[in-house]
This record gives structure tokens, C-alpha cells and sequence, in this order.
């Protein structure tokens, strides 16, 4: 049933009518419209798929596990399960060794060695239940023989692999090679999925392959509500250093991680759609002005206000539907593409996830298109309701709008230093929220956009007396003509502006970001060789080296001296903490320190103390950042304190990091691994053949990275330009879409000033001209939004350096302006502008002067 | 006897990775198709086997199954009777020297299973438990030397001094705190502990009792504990064999008589020819001398029938046992009718009252039976 409150049955015709007559019009803002939700939905599903990916790999290892117990950096005494299963505690217990390999043979990637008991097996995880289809041989091979696994079937199939194969498979560098014992066919797709990266191996074989004899990673429990006595019996028979706890408090602190890096994306992803309104409202605003006879002939004719409203409310809706609906299957396919970018972000820089397949999430979807829906329905609200407001007898006064924009100039101008003053009230707001600092970004941003109007109008009655003595008449029409339309100028010059100062905030911010990065590195960075185990992820090796390795490397020639790191997690009183345990004494030398809680030159002293150094994010994230902060780690003699002596600058990761000397790690810890190398060569030494040859020296005991400081560096600012490549396709795509809002516009403008080229033509104006004016106009806009992007976009770096990634991710940059990011992009603003104008300038010189004139 | 087990072993190797306790023989047989019928390089039961003890008592790893089964009768002091079963299997996965030499502690190729029960007589009540476990890392296992000990987790039974042993099981709300004290010395069943089970070779095995276990400690039911005193008996065994042709189950008595003799008695019948059923038992006289009896020597006559509710099986319930050259007539009667056990496989196992004479002086008793193969589901298993 039509709503018959709302407009007569007619109006719906006449409304469509019109979007069916101007297709390119139309056209242009669906187009508009579907790019926003596009950007938005792939985003989305690009999070959404990381996410999920990481639940998947999280739910393959802990299934249904409600708590954990977790050991030390070196795992846990298998005892401690056996005692406990004998204790007779009466819940589901399981142990579990797991650990991230590596198959060349499958497919060049993560996967998860996952070690268990099958006999505890059944509460936990639901694949084991695949299992039931296997034959006898299988199992028994299984349980019996060394270095065997059982693999997803369709896994095995895509590498064509079946049962009895041997394939290589990477653990710790060291190369060794696992057989087939039997393939899983588990009946529900999210198991297969969570199953795709896993190598399923008797825990036996789990401790051989991995080389834990004796221990356990984790011991996974089910405890229902009401059994607290359990946990606690469970909790009391534990030794110092490890810890039971909830299941989700670990993936919860990894996904919290995640999280900032992923708002980052989303809000970056809405930019787009936002650019993508201010096409929408100009669009509909000018339809609106169109037709203001219409609607005045409507309203003679006894249509009331409120169906006026509706009939152009609706035209908006309809092409937010159709636009979202694009939008949505754009997204997708976009999503595609993207999703493997975020997810090697994610891997960089904080886990690695073997699950790589996972559906489109319907939340994405729906998501995007409620939001392009309800943006667009917002966005046509202001022009239908200036339609409903055109009073019968003032239809033909057409410039009723008009003159209505040019009053308002100075009160938008003002509303838009409201804004921006709102903006950087929402920075001072405590609690230092993620959130506020995106919602002062977006003040400060309309603030600018706001100021539109005013500059357009400033910056044209200044050009104009220059333009007139360059370009004579045109060039002082040309001003004019812009200001004359201001109401939908004004818009369009916001819309670019807004997606060019975006692109100039962002690339100070990467600029900054970049070079802090390499400063840091040059800081930090002091060995000459580097010597690692390959990681799965792009964070801080944690694999230990052989200590034959270690031995090999020490007393190579040329070798002045070494330093030895152990990088580690460790359990925190808030979480887990990543440690570099390293015996350098000359750290404080080698890093840049925010704070310094010690005398100068007493660091070393007072770490091989007790103390230890934090960087930047942990402190922030920890409220470390005071002298006399503490930080409580669970060790093997139980919990101890260790005061922070040292707060430095580090850049390697958004959840911080933790120096503390070897000597006082081995003392709370009782490790003696190693996980890195830092070599100082002697003089002379050329350190890129040096390295090569160690590494073919040390090759055939594990694989290992061998790197040259200069080569480190490269490697690290490769990851980081990695990371950001997401982002310079998000800038684009928000300018693509203000693009389609400046051409739009000037096709606009052009079929509203038919009469008057025509006029122009007839009286002698010649082609060349013609083409001269259109390019003069949008010249002029590219200019004036190229200009005004200018302040705009060093205000986002500003926010974005101090605000957002210090609130997202604990680092503080060093501002670098380069003038260079300025300068590209007024020339991207004005090329682009002048790209836009070449369409409406070919209709309009095509159209002959006299059809034109004899048009009414 | 009851090397039934064998293929349960199996099969719940099967149940714990179908994570779901098979009720049905479809997931058993499914199972047991492609089983490898020759065990190949395990030993296999021969006569003449010398026997040492303790270290006997504990596991013999060269042999596929073997298994340790303790019933007994418990009362309390006022009166109120329990009976109880805990019973613990091993099973190789390979023979020993099909086994690869592992570092890994988890890896010693050998599977446990348990049984616990409790039949509360006064009550009622019957419950039964089952788990698994791999051995290994000393999560399940069984020692001989220097003192036996046998385990599944927590339930464990363990020597504590010469010829007495602590037992400790719990599951759900039940539990077992017991200490058994043997003071005859371990009965060996059969020929000097060999025990045929057919005609086929090696179709035999190991066969060792104590047959009467003084018993004192606590038993828990219901959120209460008892302290209680009886009478146990434990059965080892352990062999390497498949099952004979046509064989569907097996009745099996463990009875303890009030003149100090036991008596011990099987029949493993045959799918379609009563004629093949195989008849064997042990009579421990109160002096320890044995005698083996076969199928000429006692006659057992089932006097009544009891069906499940549960699982719709018709058992025996009710047996009348002569031993007409020891002029002894017995008559059987289970202390509670339900006593079946529904795990991974279905069987009636439970507390029996002896009544009865010899040479017309009353004699008395109580004792266990085990009857297997009565599930309607296990039909043609055998």
C-alpha cells in the first residue's frame, strides 16, 4: 500500500520522472553514493574477515575451553597437568602444545602445530569429532608414530597431498618433515575453515617436533558457573609463574590491539561516504532549484508543504538505495581485494592467523547499506525541506535561494569556526578516548568545509579585478558566475577540499610517521649484523636460536663483539607484556628516552638492579609514564615488582615493550634462550658480505635471517610502507568520489545556464571562448578548494600526529612538513577540477545557439 | 575370561574420538571393520608360564590386553549393603616391538579404559562411570615393582604393605576410600594360571585371582559417606587373541562362600549351538588348594529373567549352580535387578546373594556375575 499520508500517487511519478529525464545527473550521484558505501562495506568486511580470521585461529586452538593455565615464556612442567588430572577435580582438563609453523608445501604459509591429547579431547574441540570417520590405521599411526599429523582432506587435495605423504614444514628454522597419518573431514564449513591452517599432531609428536619435551603451553578447562570452588582447588595447586585465567581475557587483549588499527580503517573508510554526501546534498539542493516553478505550480495546485517534502525526500531515498545496493556488490568485490592487505597489516604487526578463507559477514553488508541509506535520506532532508518552504507566489523568483546562500555566508562561516572550536574542545576531554579524538577530527574537519562558502566568495571578488585584466570580460564573468551559484559551488568546492585535505593531512602524518620511524631506527639500530629466527609475523622474533648458532656467531672472525637479546611475552599483573631481555650496556645510548627516571649514565646500573626500561605505547597503556612506576610480572619464585627506570621512543609495535638485562630475566625466569644477535664488527668489516657469509655458515643448523643493519632497516620500513598502502587506496578513492562531486556540479551549472550561453553564443561568443569560461569556473573552484585544503590538511596531520595515533597506538611522531605534500595536492585539487570541467565545456560548445534559445 | 574387552577397547579408542560414548553397535562395527585381525608380534598365552609377585601384578605391555577387575560386597556396620566394581584395561596399541622409540614421555603406546559402580542395595541405586586415558607422562598406568599399583587418573589402586592395597575412585557422587588386605595370596585360575577360552591356539590367557580381599574403608553415594566392611575379589588377566568363532557372551560368576571357599565359573556361549558353549571355573578350597572344573563337573541353570528397561535386553536374573561331586547346590539372585552398565558398551554386572548347601549343611554367600552380549544391540557381534 502506497503511503497515502505522506503524497498522492502522482508526486512519486513526477519525482521519478525527473531522475529518469536527467540520467546523468542521476547516474553521477548513485555512482556517488555506491562509491561511499563501497569504501565503507570493504573496510568493514576487510575488519570483519580479520577478525573473524583471528576468532577462527583463536577457536581452533581453545574450542570451547572457558579458562586457561599458562605457563612462562618456556611453557610449563607437564606435571603440573598429570597432578592435576589426579587430583580428581571432576572438570574437563586438556593439554595442549601449539605452535606457528611454517609448509612450503602448503601453500607458503602460517600454520598452527597443534598438539593434543585426543583422549581429553572431546569437551573441547569440536573437530576432534572428525575424527571418528578415520580408520583404525590412521589413528594408530597417529598415536604411534613420530612426526605424523592429520590435515584438513581439502587442504591435503588443493596441495595434492593424501594419506602417507611426507611434506617439509618449517618449526623454529629448523626444516623437518611430517607424514600424513590421516585427513579430517569434519561436517560443518566453520570447522573446515578453522581446520585449513591447522596441523593436528599427537602431543607426543607436538613436544618432539617443537622440541618442548616435558612441556605444556597451555591446559585448557571447562568450568561452569558455580564451580569456583574448582578453579580455586585448581588455582592453589599451581606453581609460581603460572597463571589460570579466562579464556577470553587473552583474545580479548589481542583484539583490543587490533582494535585501534581497525577504527583507524573504519573512519578512514567513512570519509569517502562522507565526500560522498556533500554530492548528494549539492545534487539535490540544485534539483531543487530547478524545479522551484514546479514546485510552485504544485502548490497552486493544492499539492500541501508536506508532500512537496516527501515527493523530494523520497528522490533522495531512491537514490540512496540504489546507490548502497551498488554500493553493497562493490563493496564486496572490493572487500576481496583488500581484505588481504589488512590481514597482512594484522600479521605485521600483531599475530599471525593461519585462517585465511572466511565468509562475507551479512553485518558488513547490512551495515553499509543502512548507513548509504540513512546518509543519503539526511543529506536530501535539507534541500526537501527548501523545497517545501518555495511559497506559490514566489515560484518564479528564482533566485530565491540564492540570495538566501550569499546571507547565510557569514553565518556559515561562523557556525564553522564553532565547529572547529568544538573540535579542538572534544581533544581536551578526558579519558583520552579514541572516539572523541575521531569525533574533534570530523569537528574540525566540517569546521573547514564550513569556511567554503566564505572563501569562495572572498577569494573571487579578489580575483576578480586580476582575471579581468588577464582574460577581459570572461575573465571577471567567470568569478561572478561562481558566486552567483554559490549555494552549489560552495558545496562542491567543500567536497573537494574535504577529500584533498584529507590527503594532505595523511601524508604529513605518513611523512612524519616515516621519517620518526627511520630517525628511530637510526637510534636504535646500532649493531652491524642482526642475526634472527624467521617469524611468522612481522613482530619481535621469538623463536630461540640454536646455541650452537649463538656459539658459531660469537666467535666468527671479524666479530668485535655480541650482544644477545631474549625477546619474549610475558604475563603481566595487566596483561600480557613483549620483554627484550639483552645484555648491551651501552643501551642508554642506543634509544631515545621520553623520560628518564635515573641519573644520566646510571640506566644500565639500575637495570642490571631490577629495573627495566618501557617503551612509549606500554607506558601509556600501562600508566607507566611516572617516575616511580612499578610493573608486576608473574616469574617463576611468584609475582615480583619491577620499577621503570626509563620510558623510550619505539615504534616496533602499537602494545609496547619491556627492556629489562638478561642477567635479571635469567635470575626471575630461569631461560637461557636466545632470540637474537647483535653483532659489532670490527673496522673495515663490509657488514653486507659479512652477513651473507655467516649466513651460509650457519644455514644448515636452522634457518635464519642474517641481516645487515642497512638491510634490517629496509625490511622494517618495507613492513611500515605495507602497512599505509591500505591507506593511500582509501585517499584515492575519497578523491574519486570528489571528482565525480565537482564534475556533477559543473554539469549542473551548465544545464541551468543553457539559456543564457545560448544567448552568449548568439551574440558572437565563440568556442573558444566558451571552453575558456567552463575552464576559467572550474579552474577557479579547483583553486579555491586546492587553497582552503591547504590550512585544512595541516590542521588533520596536527590532529593526526597528536591526537589520533598517540590515542590509538601510544606513538608520538615527529611533525615533518614537507612542502612538497602541499603543492601535489593543490595540483591534484586544480587537475582534477579542469577534468571535470571538460565534459560540460563539450556539451555546451556542441549545442547550437538558436535550439537553445528557442529551448523555452 | 572376559576378553569381551578386547574389542571394547577398541572401540572406545573409536568412542573417545567420535567424542560421543557409543551406545549402538552401527558405531562399532563401523569401527571394527578393518581391524587387523593378527596381532601381529605380540606374545601370545602358553602353559608352563612362571608367575612372580608382585611384579605380576603389575602390566605385561609384550601382551595386547590385559585388564585389572575388582568387585566386592561392603556393609555397613548397621547393616546396609553396597556393592562395588572398579575395573581398569590396558590395551597395546602395537606390539612392543612395532613401537618406536619415542622422547616424548606421552608416547608409550598403550591405551587405558576404567569402569567404576556402585549398587546401593538399601537403596537401590546403581551408577556407572567410564573414562579413558592415554598411558604415558603418568597419567594412566600400572606397576608391579617395587609395589603394584594401578591407575587412571585419581582412581587408583596402590600396594601399601605386603598383601594390602589402598583404593580411591570418585565420579560424580560417588566415590570409593577403601583398603583391601589379602591374606590366602594370589589364586592362579586354570591350568597353574593358564586359562583356555576355546580350542583355537593360543586362544588362552593369563588368568590370576585374589579371591578374597578383606575390605574396610568409606564409600560415598549421594552426597553421604558410609564407613563400611566386606569382602573383594580381584581377576588379572592378560592374553593376545581374537575372538572365537560365534562367540556372543559370556556369564561369569565370582563367588565367596561362607565355609572360606570361592568359586569361579564361566560359560562363553556360542551364537547358534548351545553344544559349543565353552564351560570352565576354578573351586578354591579354604586351605588355597584349587580344582579346575569343566563342563562335566558343575551345571548352571538360569531360574529367571530380568529385561531392561533402558536399553530393552533380556538377562538372565536368577541361576541355580550345582557341583554334584562336591555335593554343592547353589542358588544365585542379584542383590538389585538393574545393575546394567550403559557405557560405551552395554553389560549387566552386579552384586549377587548366595544361598544354598553342601552335603545338606546350609551354605551361604555373596558374590559378583558379569553377563555380557545380552543387549539386543550386540547381537551378531560375536
Amino acid at each position: 500500500m502506497r503511503p497515502k499520508v505522506w503524497m498522492p500517487a502522482g508526486l512519486w511519478l513526477v519525482g521519478w520522472r525527473y531522475l529518469a529525464r536527467h540520467r546523468w545527473q542521476s547516474l553521477l550521484m548513485v555512482l556517488g553514493i555506491a562509491l561511499g558505501v563501497a569504501v565503507m562495506v570493504a573496510i568493514d568486511l576487510a575488519n570483519a574477515s580479520a577478525s573473524r580470521a583471528f576468532e577462527l585461529s583463536t577457536e581452533a586452538v581453545v574450542g570451547r575451553a572457558t579458562h586457561q593455565i599458562r605457563g612462562g615464556p618456556e611453557g610449563m612442567d607437564e606435571e603440573i597437568y598429570v597432578r592435576l588430572r589426579r587430583a580428581g577435580l571432576g572438570i574437563p582438563l586438556a593439554p595442549v602444545v601449539s605452535e606457528t609453523v611454517f609448509s612450503e608445501t602448503l601453500g607458503n604459509r602460517p600454520l598452527q602445530l597443534l598438539g593434543v591429547d585426543a583422549f581429553a579431547e572431546a569437551p573441547f574441540r569440536s573437530y576432534v569429532s572428525a575424527g571418528g570417520a578415520l580408520p583404525v590405521e590412521s589413528l594408530s599411526t597417529f598415536f604411534l608414530q613420530p612426526r605424523t599429523v592429520l590435515l584438513l582432506g581439502e587442504t591435503a587435495e588443493r596441495y595434492g597431498l593424501g594419506v602417507g605423504d611426507r611434506f617439509r614444514v618449517e618449526v623454529a628454522g629448523r626444516q623437518t618433515e611430517m607424514v600424513i597419518a590421516g585427513l579430517l573431514d569434519p561436517p560443518d564449513a566453520l570447522t573446515r575453515r578453522a581446520l585449513d591452517g591447522v596441523l593436528l599432531a599427537d602431543i607426543a609428536t607436538a613436544q618432539e617436533v617443537t622440541g618442548r619435551l616435558g612441556r605444556l603451553d597451555s591446559i585448557d578447562l571447562i568450568v561452569t558457573e558455580g564451580q569456583t570452588a574448582v578453579l580455586m582447588q585448581a588455582a592453589g595447586m599451581l606453581p609460581a609463574g603460572t597463571r589460570l585465567g579466562p579464556v577470553a581475557e587473552r583474545s580479548q587483549a589481542v583484539e583490543q590491539m587490533t582494535a585501534a588499527f581497525q577504527l583507524n580503517l573504519s573512519a578512514l573508510s567513512l570519509l569517502a561516504l562522507v565526500v560522498g554526501l556533500f554530492l548528494i546534498y549539492n545534487t539535490m539542493t540544485f534539483s531543487v532549484v530547478q524545479r522551484r516553478e514546479l514546485f510552485g505550480t504544485l502548490r497552486c495546485l493544492g499539492t500541501t508543504r508536506r508532500e512537496v517534502f516527501w515527493m523530494v525526500l523520497s528522490e533522495g531515498v531512491t537514490v540512496g538505495v540504489l546507490g548502497a545496493a551498488l554500493g553493497m556488490l562493490l563493496g564486496v568485490w572490493m572487500g576481496r581485494q583488500t581484505v588481504g592487505m589488512v590481514t597482512q597489516t594484522i600479521n605485521d604487526l600483531y599475530f599471525a592467523t593461519t585462517v585465511r578463507e572466511v565468509g562475507v559477514p551479512a553485518a558488513s553488508l547490512v551495515k553499509g547499506g543502512v548507513v548509504g541509506v540513512l546518509a543519503t535520506t539526511a543529506a536530501a532532508l535539507l534541500p526537501a525541506w527548501e523545497a517545501a518552504s518555495v511559497a506559490p507566489r514566489l515560484a518564479l523568483s528564482r533566485s530565491g535561494l540564492e540570495s538566501k546562500a550569499r546571507r547565510a555566508v557569514v553565518w556559515t562561516a561562523l557556525a564553522g569556526i564553532g565547529a572547529m572550536l568544538l573540535g579542538v574542545a572534544a581533544f581536551q576531554l578526558p579519558g583520552n578516548g579514541i572516539l572523541t579524538g575521531f569525533g574533534g577530527l570530523t569537528a574540525v574537519l566540517v569546521g573547514f568545509a564550513l569556511l567554503a562558502a566564505i572563501s569562495l566568495v572572498g577569494l573571487m571578488r579578489g580575483a576578480a579585478p586580476l582575471l579581468g585584466r588577464l582574460s577581459g570580460f570572461l575573465g571577471q564573468m567567470a568569478p561572478r558566475n561562481l558566486v552567483n551559484a554559490l549555494s552549489r559551488t560552495s558545496v562542491a568546492v567543500a567536497a573537494l577540499m574535504v577529500a584533498v585535505a584529507v590527503t594532505i593531512g595523511m601524508t604529513l602524518m605518513i611523512d612524519s610517521f616515516r621519517h620518526t620511524v627511520q630517525v628511530w631506527l637510526a637510534s636504535t639500530l646500532m649493531g652491524d649484523v642482526y642475526v634472527s629466527v624467521p617469524s611468522t609475523t612481522g613482530t619481535t622474533p621469538m623463536t630461540a636460536l640454536d646455541p650452537q648458532v649463538v656459539e658459531t656467531a660469537r666467535s666468527w672472525p671479524g666479530v668485535e663483539r655480541m650482544y644477545v637479546t631474549r625477546s619474549t611475552i610475558l604475563d603481566g599483573e595487566q596483561g600480557n607484556v613483549h620483554v627484550s631481555a639483552m645484555d648491551n650496556p651501552g643501551i642508554e645510548n642506543e634509544r631515545y628516552y621520553q623520560a628518564l627516571f635515573v641519573p644520566r649514565g646510571q640506566l644500565w646500573s639500575a637495570m642490571q638492579a631490577g629495573s627495566v626500561a618501557v617503551s612509549e605505547p606500554l607506558a601509556r597503556r600501562l600508566g607507566l609514564m611516572e617516575a616511580g612506576a612499578v610493573l608486576r610480572l608473574n616469574t617463576r619464585q611468584g609475582w615480583a615488582a619491577f620499577p621503570v627506570a626509563a620510558v623510550f621512543y619505539d615504534y616496533a609495535s602499537s602494545e609496547g615493550s619491556l627492556l629489562m638485562s638478561r642477567g635479571v630475566y635469567q635470575r626471575y625466569w630461569a631461560d637461557e634462550s636466545v632470540t637474537a644477535l647483535d653483532l659489532r664488527l670490527g673496522a673495515g668489516v663490509e657488514a653486507d658480505g659479512w652477513a651473507r657469509e655467516l649466513q651460509s655458515a650457519l644455514g644448515g643448523q636452522q634457518r635464519l635471517l642474517v641481516r645487515s643493519n642497512q638491510t634490517l632497516r629496509a625490511d622494517v620500513l618495507a613492513v611500515f610502507d605495507r602497512t599505509f598502502a591500505i591507506t593511500l587506496a582509501l585517499r584515492l578513492l575519497a578523491t574519486v568520489v570528489a571528482f565525480i562531486g565537482v564534475l556533477n556540479t559543473l554539469l549542473l551549472l551548465q544545464f541551468e545556464k543553457q539559456r543564457e550561453v545560448g544567448i552568449l553564443r548568439a551574440l558572437g561568443l565563440s568556442g573558444g571562448q566558451l571552453w575558456k569560461l567552463v575552464m576559467l569556473e572550474t579552474g577557479l573552484m579547483g583553486m579555491t578548494a586546492g587553497l582552503l585544503a591547504m590550512p585544512t590538511g595541516y590542521a588533520l596531520a596536527l590532529v593526526l600526529v597528536y591526537v589520533i595515533n598517540q590515542r590509538s597506538f601510544g606513538w608520538t611522531l615527529q611533525l615533518d612538513i614537507r612542502p612538497e605534500a602541499f603543492l601535489t595536492a593543490f595540483g591534484w585539487a586544480l587537475l582534477a577540477a579542469l577534468l571535470a570541467g571538460i565534459l560540460p565545456a563539450y556539451r555546451l560548445g556542441r549545442m547550437p545557439a538558436a535550439e537553445v534559445i528557442r529551448y523555452e | 575370561m572376559r576378553r569381551w574387552w578386547l574389542l571394547v577397547m577398541i572401540v572406545a579408542v573409536l568412542g573417545v574420538w567420535l567424542g560421543l560414548r557409543p551406545r549402538t553397535v552401527q558405531t562399532a562395527q563401523g569401527g571394527l571393520v578393518g581391524l587387523p585381525a593378527n596381532p601381529a608380534g605380540f606374545a601370545q598365552a602358553e602353559p608352563g608360564r612362571t608367575f612372580t609377585f608382585p611384579r605380576d601384578h603389575g602390566p605385561h605391555p609384550e601382551f595386547q590386553t590385559e585388564w585389572w577387575y575388582y568387585t566386592g560386597n561392603l556393609k555397613t556396620e548397621d547393616g546396609r549393603e553396597f556393592g562395588y566394581q572398579l575395573t581398569f584395561f590396558r590395551r597395546g596399541l602395537a606390539a612392543l616391538t612395532e613401537i618406536p622409540e619415542r622422547a616424548s614421555a606421552w608416547a608409550d603406546g598403550q591405551v587405558y579404559m576404567a569402569h567404576l559402580a556402585l549398587s546401593d542395595v538399601g537403596a537401590g541405586g546403581f551408577s556407572a562411570f567410564e573414562r579413558f586415558s592415554r598411558g604415558g607422562a603418568g597419567l594412566a598406568g600400572a606397576q608391579g615393582e617395587p609395589g603394584f599399583a594401578v591407575w587412571l587418573e585419581d582412581w587408583r589402586v596402590e600396594q601399601v604393605g605386603e598383601g594390602r592395597y589402598n583404593m580411591n575412585a570418585r565420579a560424580g557422587e560417588v566415590s570409593l576410600a577403601l583398603t583391601l588386605e589379602d591374606s590366602q595370596g594370589p589364586v592362579l585360575q586354570g591350568e597353574e594360571g593358564f586359562s583356555r577360552k576355546g580350542h583355537g591356539q593360543g586362544n588362552a590367557s593369563y588368568y590370576i585371582s585374589q579371591t578374597r580381599l578383606r575390605t574396610a574403608g568409606t564409600v560415598g553415594v549421594g552426597g553421604e559417606t558410609f564407613a563400611v566392611m566386606g569382602e573383594s575379589w580381584m581377576d588379572h588377566e592378560f592374553s593376545t587373541s581374537a575372538l572365537g568363532e560365534g562367540q556372543v557372551g559370556w556369564d561369569w560368576f565370582a563367588l565367596q562362600l561362607s565355609d572360606g571357599s570361592e568359586l569361579m565359573l564361566f560359560s562363553l556361549r556360542h551364537a547358534d549351538d548351545p553344544q559349543k558353549t565353552v564351560y570352565s571355573g576354578t573351586l578354591i578350597r579354604p586351605d588355597g588348594s584349587t580344582r579346575v572344573l569343566g563342563r562335566e563337573d558343575f551345571s548352571l541353570e538360569a531360574t529367571d529373567t530380568w529385561r531392561s528397561p533402558h536399553s530393552g535386553a533380556e538377562y538372565p536374573s536368577g541361576w541355580v549352580v550345582r557341583l554334584p561331586e562336591e555335593g554343592v547346590e547353589l542358588r544365585i539372585e542379584p542383590k538389585i535387578a538393574d545393575q546394567e552398565l550403559r557405557l560405551s558398551f552395554v553389560y549387566w554386572e552386579g552384586a549377587v546373594r548366595v544361598s544354598g548347601s553342601r552335603y545338606g549343611q546350609p551354605l551361604s554367600g555373596q558374590g559378583y556375575v558379569e553377563l555380557t552380549g545380552y543387549a539386543s544391540s550386540m547381537q551378531g557381534q560375536f
